[in-house]
């Protein structure tokens, strides 16, 4: 009953903080209403057995991902940019198209998602479980993808700097 | 989940001395770091009101509820109201991870003894002069202009409900010791207190998730006031919040690598033995001795999460003005206020958690019972008590250092120790040395 | 315990806000945000699976999900910078220059 309560709780938070994000025009709200959709989003990871990923969701995505979103949004002084509603058919579609997904997939999901596979079964998901698994099945994607964090760091210094690596771009030196 | 009433009320317990020491430590620290200031730079400090200026804070308290609210017109209003409480949620909700003292198992009932009697008339005497002092600043405050009716009303009812607190603590006194001895009432005998809010398998993961969000209280408010040294402020914020917690995190691997577990009452346990040195010294086997390079960077880049100095940069008054607050008044001001002074608590009781043993009394094994609880819950409040005292100590001691080098020695020199931390650690453990 | 039904419609519902979000607005940064929207959805039906399979691999899976988020974010940011210092915006309408 109580577990009911707080996932319809968190479940309306995260769907209402999702829509002022794609709705809200100034990007700094909607960088904070995702926050919180987010973090909703991590009590729904408890609910479902999983506290450490709910750790992991809340440090990464609320703590390092969603701080550097706000650091650009700030540092651009990106808040007053007007965004004039045009292409009244590529919005109507947008719409349509979204609304048409979602119906669709629920649909869908009410009628043969679950498998039922017959009882709850035992679901082990603390720390050493996790780390067990990762450094013996998942041990090459896990190192593939420490090499692709390093390209990423590299690729984000060399598109930042100030003085272009592109030969012939254009120096902008007023900011 | 199910409800289950004994351990609905010793949670109600836990979360009543978390919160009430939570909350004291801003009033209490603000008075040790004004007369430690004013210590170190020989001078008297605040002295005026009450007995060595002890009453200070509370004057303080009283002149901030007071004070105009002040909005500036350019203000984002909604986010510039919700900032103060963005920075003060994971200030307040980090310390329900951190165990605070030996868990003991509650007996079945309780005689009367003479510590009880004594523990009572004390907080029998505390209470009154608290009320008597609150009917005191009310009524010294209420004269002044701007004071409302209610803060009156909240005032006097306060001191009065302290006041005929009093009386009703010393007739418990009196009935307990007719008496002689009661069982525990809601069926809590027999129970096992472990002092700790939310005991769970993620513990220190659940501490970094809730204070990696402090930093969006500075952000919010740099940018809501519309003020350039408030951008300014915030941008330095998250920028410098972001860096040192990469080093805060890598140093408590060591421990964690030591422990087995993240669950910190686990940490607390393995440190309350002895470690022995060449089969003669025998040293408390706190993470602090093999750890110590991880006990220095996490120290050091405890004051950068705390934006307190040498790293201040959120609020660097000799070149942003003040900051992210800069454009703060009244009790939202006081907010941060406390924030930051129940982050700098919250972060000493990690740091003894992690790396001094926390409750652990060195060179005693603690009963568990409330003889034990009571002596671990001291030695705790004393080690926490002195990190946060070199918090006010190295404001006076260490300048204010560049930006740039900041992000220097963040980066390029605690990253690498911590690094290098994990590695002695992964050494040792073979050994058998920790 | 909460049916994993439930969890998946949440999921959903989420995705195509998404999907709105990226199909309707033209602020590169909202844009992104609702990538990193849908992204969390499919998080949420992974480890939502996860327990109902009771198997570790759909959390595996979200933890990497997570380092290339954290990836894409770091390499995005950098380009919508680097796009804003050449054309002074980062409406996806005016970055036409490989338009044909």
């Amino acid at each position: 009953m109580f577990e009911y309560l707080i996932f319809f709780t968190f479940a309306a938070i995260a769907v209402i903080f999702a829509a002022i994000v794609v709705i809200h025009r100034n990007p700094v709200v909607s960088a904070l209403a995702l926050v919180v959709s987010f973090f909703s989003l991590a009590v729904m990871y408890v609910l479902l057995d999983a506290p450490f990923m709910a750790a992991l969701q809340v440090i990464v995505y609320a703590g390092a991902i969603m701080v550097l979103f706000l650091f650009v949004i700030m540092l651009l002084n990106l808040a007053h940019t007007e965004e004039p509603i045009t292409r009244p058919i590529q919005q109507f579609l947008g719409i349509t198209g979204a609304a048409g997904f979602a119906i669709t997939i629920i649909y869908y999901l009410l009628k043969a998602a679950v498998l039922h596979t017959g009882g709850p079964v035992e679901f082990v998901s603390d720390a050493r479980a996790i780390g067990v698994s990762m450094f013996e099945a998942y041990i090459f994607p896990f190192e593939a993808v420490s090499i692709l964090l390093l390209a990423a760091i590299v690729g984000a210094l060399i598109l930042s700097q100030r003085t272009s690596a592109i030969p012939g771009a254009k120096e902008n030196g007023s900011r | 989940m199910s409800f289950d009433t004994p351990d609905i009320l010793l949670n109600l317990v836990k979360i009543g001395i978390v919160l009430s020491l939570v909350l004291s430590v801003t009033p209490v620290w603000v008075w040790v770091e004004r007369r430690g200031s004013g210590l170190i730079q020989d001078r008297p400090g605040p002295n005026r009101i009450g007995p060595l200026g002890l009453i200070q804070a509370m004057a303080d308290a009283a002149k901030f509820i007071l004070k105009e609210d002040l909005v500036p017109a350019q203000a984002h209003k909604v986010l510039y109201n919700l900032a103060p409480i963005f920075g003060l949620i994971p200030a307040v909700t980090t310390c329900a991870a951190v165990p605070f003292a030996r868990g003991f198992t509650i007996p079945e009932t309780i005689s009367y003894s003479s510590i009880i009697g004594i523990l009572l008339v004390a907080g029998a005497v505390v209470n009154f002069i608290l009320g008597v002092v609150a009917l005191r600043v009310t009524s010294h405050f209420g004269a002044m202009a701007g004071a409302t009716q209610l803060n009156q009303w909240v005032g006097k009812i306060t001191g009065f409900a302290m006041i005929a607190s009093a009386p009703l603590l010393l007739g418990i006194l009196a009935w307990f010791r007719s008496a002689g001895s009661v069982a525990m009432p809601f069926g809590i005998g027999g129970r096992f207190f472990e002092p700790i809010i939310a005991d769970t398998s993620i513990g220190i993961l659940l501490i970094f998730a809730l204070s990696s969000l402090g930093v969006y209280g500075l952000a919010t408010a740099g940018w809501a006031s519309a003020n350039k040294y408030s951008m300014i402020g915030a941008v330095r914020a998250s920028a410098q919040m972001i860096s040192y917690e990469l080093a805060l995190t890598l140093s408590t691997v060591g421990v964690l690598m030591a422990t087995g577990t993240l669950r910190l009452t686990d940490v607390v346990y393995r440190q309350s033995g002895t470690f022995v040195l060449f089969d003669t010294i025998s040293i408390p086997a706190w993470n602090m001795f093999p750890m110590i390079i991880g006990f220095i960077v996490f120290w050091v880049a405890s004051f950068a999460e705390t934006n307190r100095l040498p790293f201040d940069f959120a609020e660097a008054e000799a070149e942003i003005v003040a900051g992210y607050h800069t454009e703060y008044s009244s009790m939202k001001f006081a907010l941060f206020f406390m924030a930051e002074y129940m982050a700098m608590g919250t972060i000493s009781a990690l740091l003894a958690t992690l790396f001094l043993g926390g409750w652990d009394v060195p060179y005693w094994n603690e009963p568990a019972n409330f003889v034990g609880f009571l002596a671990s819950f001291v030695a705790f409040l004393v080690k926490t008590s002195f990190f946060l005292f070199v918090f006010v100590w190295v404001r006076w001691t260490v300048p204010r250092l560049k930006y740039d080098l900041l992000m220097k020695l963040g980066w390029k020199v605690f990253l690498p120790l911590a690094l290098l931390n994990i590695v002695i650690v992964a050494l040792l453990i073979p050994l058998g040395w920790i | 315990m909460i049916p994993t039904t439930w969890f998946l419609i949440l999921g959903a519902i989420l995705f195509s806000l998404g999907v709105l979000g990226v199909l309707t607005r033209r602020n590169g940064i909202t844009i992104f945000m609702s990538i990193e929207l849908m992204v969390n959805a499919v998080n949420l039906t992974f480890i939502a699976y996860a327990r109902e399979l009771g198997s570790l691999h759909g959390l595996m899976w979200v933890f990497f999900i997570m380092a290339v988020a954290a990836a894409e974010a770091a390499v995005g940011l950098a380009i919508f910078i680097a796009l804003y210092r050449h054309r002074e915006t980062i409406d996806v309408d005016e970055a036409n220059l490989m338009h044909w």
